[in-house]
């Protein structure tokens, strides 16, 4: 009750301070907060991913507010939880607008990102969502130009692809590379594909490309056929079952190459069921708990809240509120004027690392990926690499 | 090295291919004298990954006890479904269909039973042997699945002589040609019935607990039987023979089309050179009775 009083208070005081600043008194300061919407889903499947979003961007706003808010103004976060269901996702962001939010962060599932992001461009409030990694979020089917109001922070999937080809070819030094995927997955065969592109353009050689469908759990003939051509690494961009199998079959079958997967991995599971052959395995992932860069934000969130980071939302929520604080301090509380400024960030520092927008789809130019080793039962931190290929479409 | 390469898809596709027998075996030796597609079978083969997994991991036993425990148990589970699902239809003197029917709402209970009760996680089964393969004309050759092939050859080799020899067997035999002349013969139908799930069930106590062993244990492995199935198809649904051959055929069928042609559209290819053994012979290759078919 008294939170909804407040809103209606707040969203006078923003009104007033849109006059203001069509008047030309940008930096004439108001007392009222700034406010911030953000919805993620704190229950549903989600909910492990969007409660350490509350949690991480609470964190940040509380020490921002503390040392005297953006432009003297104190800002505040209005979270609600989209139940990871798009109707839901829609209610929510509509409320927030009505609140007064002059930019919003979340959801972090692209098909819910999807259904807001109509209602963002006609209201015109920049959404920036933490990791909504579908393409068509910022590049709608049938569109050669990205949505005005809608950026990202992640990578998009395929981006993944070439980052582990650049890794394989520049770090790890391949010459001769393999691809196994899921036939049944656009996920999977995107980042088969440009794991291709990239590598091949690098100067590398794509020696098998081989395929399983989903259910499949046997892909001992595919592997064998792979053998027979010596790769340096196996690219296995699967699930993690999918992925555990495949290597316990490769090692079974003698092969002694190294295996690069994706960022559906990182899960116990992996462990249990390729045994020892998981180990060294490369990962690439969007956020690492062990990535040096984000070492004082987990060691500050563990403290505050006695628990681990739920990578890699956590961070890419701290990213988005980084972005939004910045383009605040500069051009205002005006949401176009915020989104113009988006438009063109270029190396803006922020938590996983610098941000550069692509004026052409919205998604991060140059953005950084980390590396993990399979270490006994661990994900060891190696390094953090962008892709070599400036940008993947 | 070639050569090399075709012994390894030969034995990559004898190791799959020898648990689809054991499964297609199941379906054949319930086919043969009910005459329907026990589809809960799909639900018994994960239970019983399920129960060489726990039998292995709770109680510690190795896995000979593990084996055996998991075969009686889903003996007694095999034995339930029947006495559950079936009797009741086979006393009304239900069409297969319907058979058929509550077997499908069968295994669709017994897998969300599973998700329900133990969760949709993997379960992985403890290491058996080390990972050392044996080396045989530079293919490799797992321990776990010449173990599987070895063991599958003595179960079925039990059963053969079990089917064919005893008094028993032979009442089985019996009763799968025709059930009436069978009981107006003084074979207790009913009884024979109840055996030849306990049998399919020891099965899928082995089969299942080999698919845990070699990929995992999960709530929905069941899909895999579908492989079992078709293979008992290829050889004659009915026909013991029939499905041990139809597994062999289908696993190598398999591992040569993903290895030769192509792994992205090797079930178009496997699934059609199905197709066509079936025009060419309806009943499939060792199947006896057209009008049986389903």
């Amino acid at each position: 009750m008294k939170k909804r009083y407040l809103s209606i208070l707040l969203a006078g005081l923003m009104a007033c301070s849109a006059f203001l600043s069509g008047c030309g008194a940008e930096e004439a300061s108001d007392d009222g907060p700034i406010i911030i919407g953000h919805q993620s889903s704190t229950t549903g499947t989600g909910a492990k991913w969007g409660q350490a979003e509350v949690k991480a961007i609470d964190m940040y706003v509380e020490k921002l507010n503390a040392e005297g808010g953006i432009n003297g103004r104190q800002v505040e976060v209005i979270h609600y939880d989209n139940k990871s269901d798009q109707a839901e996702a829609v209610n929510v962001c509509k409320r927030l607008i009505s609140d007064g939010a002059i930019a919003m962060i979340g959801p972090s599932q692209s098909g819910n990102a999807i259904a807001c992001s109509s209602i963002c461009e006609e209201e015109q409030i920049p959404l920036i969502t933490t990791t909504g990694t579908s393409e068509l979020l910022t590049v709608p089917e049938g569109s050669d130009e990205a949505l005005q109001y809608i950026f990202r922070v992640c990578f998009i999937d395929p981006y993944q692809g070439s980052v582990a080809a650049t890794f394989a070819h520049d770090d790890l030094s391949c010459v001769k590379a393999a691809i196994l995927t899921d036939v049944g997955s656009d996920y999977s065969t995107f980042l088969g594909k440009y794991f291709h592109d990239t590598f091949t353009e690098l100067g590398g050689e794509v020696v098998a490309e081989e395929s399983f469908r989903s259910e499949e759990l046997e892909y001992k003939a595919q592997l064998a056929k792979i053998k027979e051509l010596d790769p340096d690494v196996l690219y296995l961009p699967t699930t993690h079952t999918q992925g555990a199998l495949a290597m316990k079959q490769a090692r079974e079958l003698g092969m002694d190459c190294v295996f690069i997967g994706c960022d559906n991995w990182p899960t116990e599971e992996l462990f249990e069921i390729a045994g020892t052959a998981a180990e060294g395995a490369y990962i690439i992932n969007s956020a690492s708990l062990a990535d040096p860069i984000l070492a004082d934000f987990v060691e500050e969130y563990r403290e505050k809240y006695n628990e681990d980071p739920v990578m890699p939302n956590p961070a890419f929520a701290v990213d988005a509120i980084m972005l939004l604080e910045d383009a605040i301090t500069e051009v205002g509380t005006d949401p176009t004027a915020i989104a113009d400024w988006l438009e063109n960030a270029k190396d803006v520092e922020v938590l996983t690392g610098v941000f550069t927008n692509d004026p052409a789809t919205h998604n991060p130019i140059g953005k950084n990926a980390v590396i993990e080793q399979v270490n006994g039962t661990e994900f060891e931190y190696v390094t953090t690499v962008a892709a070599s290929v400036s940008d993947a479409e | 090295m070639e050569l090399s390469l075709l012994f390894q898809t030969l034995i990559t596709g004898l190791a799959i291919g020898g648990i689809y027998s054991l499964m297609a075996v199941g379906y054949s030796l319930v086919f043969s004298i009910l005459n329907f597609s026990n589809f809960a079978y799909g639900g018994v083969i994960m239970l019983a990954s399920f129960a060489g997994y726990y039998a292995m991991t709770l109680l510690g036993a190795n896995v000979f006890v593990a084996l055996i425990i998991s075969m009686a148990a889903m003996a007694v589970v095999s034995l339930a479904t029947e006495r559950v699902a079936y009797s009741p239809l086979r006393k009304r003197n239900a069409p297969p269909m319907f058979f058929m029917i509550s077997a499908m709402g069968l295994s669709i209970f017994i897998e969300n039973l599973v998700y329900a009760t133990i969760g949709a996680h993997f379960y992985a089964y403890p290491i058996i042997f080390e990972e050392t393969t044996i080396n045989i004309f530079g293919a490799a050759l797992g321990k776990m699945d010449l173990f599987a092939i070895v063991f599958s050859i003595i179960a079925i080799a039990i059963m053969n002589y079990f089917i064919n020899k005893t008094r028993t067997g032979i009442a089985i035999r019996a009763a799968s040609y025709d059930s009436t002349v069978a009981t107006l013969n003084g074979v207790n139908l009913s009884v024979v019935i109840g055996l030849v799930f306990v049998i399919a069930g020891a099965f899928a106590g082995i089969s299942g607990m080999f698919l845990g062993i070699k990929y995992m244990a999960y709530p929905n492995m069941g899909w895999i039987t579908n492989k079992a199935y078709i293979a008992a198809v290829i050889g004659g649904l009915g026909s013991l023979p029939g499905a041990i051959y139809g597994g062999v055929i289908l696993g190598i069928v398999e591992a040569f089309v993903s290895v030769y042609i192509t792994s992205t559209y090797r079930d178009v290819f496997s699934f059609a050179i199905l197709i066509i053994i079936l025009l060419i012979r309806p009943a499939g290759l060792f199947g006896k009775y057209l009008e049986e078919k389903v």
